[in-house]
């Protein structure tokens, strides 16, 4: 008899926290979902809800304040999203708060992030709209990455034509870089260069010796010294 | 004209032996004579179930048996399938710079399928083989046929009773074994990298959604129902001798096994098709 009764007992305790534990469960997911919690309703707008689901998180500065309650086809090009927003931050909210889709990092479920508005603008009220902005989409993204590659092949094929020529000699700075003759003229004409360059400077010595330019010389030598003078 | 009826008569003859004989028809007969006791059975049980008097005592001795006896057993499984669901998922997670999903992504696994298959199919391996021999052996032993004969109603007393505990014990035990198999995989996150047990909690929490755990639950009890009604079903039926005492537990724990997947595979599609 007294083991039947601890089996008993041991029986209930065994269901007992299973039923705790269930009921534990049923109270976090609620909690999440908003159902035991104070909330309001706001609604946004959209074009394109990039896959957005109903269940997904709604944050506000970061962080987690609601989810997404309902989400209607109006029009062909307008869907209508209903947002389950905690009590609580409805002081922060304005009335000209903005509703983005986003994404909870790179690969994962699609949020709404809530911009507060701009502060001494009233709160917002129960089933009020929210402005909203288009999202970014990644297939935008990648048509404009597209693009850019797109223009960097072309480009760096324009380069290798251009590296090619010069490598060819063709061209004004293909000659420069390949044709070793020009070079040679080049050293030649230095050289012619600095061969005039000694002439010239022998016939100055000469003419400053020169009594018809001796006065001329003269007169320079003396404005040199007063400008050192000074 | 005689001979073209005896000639008849003899084809019809063949048709009829053909019939009888033919190894491949006989087993679709038995199939069909099996299909058609087990519904029978189930019927018998949903008729004494509802009807007084109620052997709430046994249900609860049964409900110990069944319950409480299996918990290490399935406690120890379930912490075993988190840590080692985890550790598992980790590389192919981490490959994708996505380690800090493991949390979300084990516990769905745990809730919506691992947790409630693999319970089922460990309480059928333990319970429907334990119900397909005791019952087995108290028909060998005529021990039913001794109850019916004082005036007891063998079939409640003995099935009734251990069809309901295993019905609703083996949703408790899943639940349990969810909760047991979400803290080994928070220990097994905790192997290789470093979570806080709030944040772990919280990361389960806000992955997990109704939708995933009333269906879960929900398929629980049709999978306690199968492992208690087959383990009843072989034993209660079984007729040849000692030899007979093993078969039973054998095909309880068989056609309980493969009852679980197939009652799986259909609550699955019943869920993807209402959410």
């Amino acid at each position: 008899m007294k083991t039947e009764t601890g089996n008993k007992i041991r029986l209930g305790i065994l269901v007992s926290i299973s039923i705790l534990v269930f009921i534990g469960a049923i109270y976090f997911i609620g909690q999440r979902q908003q159902l035991f919690s104070s909330t309001f309703q706001i609604s946004g707008i959209f074009k394109d809800i990039s896959g957005l689901q109903v269940g997904n998180n709604v944050r506000f500065s970061g962080i987690n304040v609601g989810i997404v309650e309902g989400i209607e086809q109006i029009t062909d090009s307008t869907v209508q999203v209903d947002m389950l927003i905690e009590e609580h931050t409805r002081k922060f909210m304005k009335k000209n708060a903005k509703a983005i889709i986003g994404t909870d990092g790179l690969m994962g479920n699609k949020i709404i992030s809530i911009i507060p508005g701009t502060p001494g603008k009233p709160e917002i009220a129960s089933n009020d709209f929210v402005e909203t902005t288009v999202p970014i989409n990644i297939d935008d993204i990648l048509l404009k990455i597209k693009t850019t590659s797109d223009n960097s092949a072309s480009i760096s094929g324009n380069l290798a034509a251009i590296v090619q020529n010069i490598r060819n000699g063709k061209g004004t700075i293909g000659e420069l870089f390949m044709d070793s003759t020009l070079a040679l003229n080049v050293n030649e004409a230095m050289v012619n260069i600095k061969q005039g360059a000694g002439g010239f400077k022998e016939n100055m010595n000469a003419a400053s010796h020169n009594f018809l330019l001796k006065g001329f010389f003269k007169k320079k030598k003396e404005e040199a010294t007063k400008k050192t003078g000074k | 004209m005689s001979n073209n009826l005896n000639n008849g008569e003899s084809v019809e003859l063949k048709k009829s032996t053909f019939l009888l004989t033919s190894p491949y028809l006989k087993k679709v007969r038995a199939f069909f004579e099996e299909v058609t006791s087990i519904t029978r059975f189930v019927l018998r049980f949903f008729k004494e179930v509802f009807r007084p008097r109620y052997e709430f005592s046994e249900f609860i001795k049964q409900s110990y048996l069944v319950g409480y006896n299996s918990f290490p057993l399935i406690a120890i499984t379930g912490f075993i399938m988190g840590l080692v669901l985890t550790i598992q998922s980790r590389p192919t997670l981490a490959e994708f710079g996505a380690e800090s999903w493991l949390p979300a992504m084990v516990s769905v696994s745990i809730v919506r399928e691992m947790g409630p298959v693999i319970t089922a199919l460990i309480f059928a391996g333990k319970v429907g083989s334990g119900i397909g021999a005791e019952l087995a052996s108290m028909k060998v032993t005529e021990q039913i046929d001794a109850m019916e004969v004082a005036g007891n109603n063998p079939f409640k007393y003995i099935v009734v009773t251990k069809i309901l505990a295993t019905t609703l014990m083996l949703p408790a035990l899943v639940i349990l074994a969810d909760a047991i198999s979400i803290y080994g995989s928070y220990i097994g996150v905790n192997i290789k990298g470093q979570i806080s047990f709030h944040l772990f909690f919280l990361q389960v929490f806000q992955a997990l959604s109704f939708s995933d755990l009333f269906p879960a639950i929900i398929k629980t009890f049709f999978f306690g129902f199968a492992v208690g009604l087959i383990g009843c079903y072989y034993g209660y039926k079984s007729d040849s001798g000692t030899e007979g005492v093993g078969k039973a537990a054998n095909s309880a724990v068989v056609f309980a096994s493969l009852s679980i997947f197939i009652i799986d595979m259909i609550a699955v599609q019943l869920t993807s098709l209402f959410m």
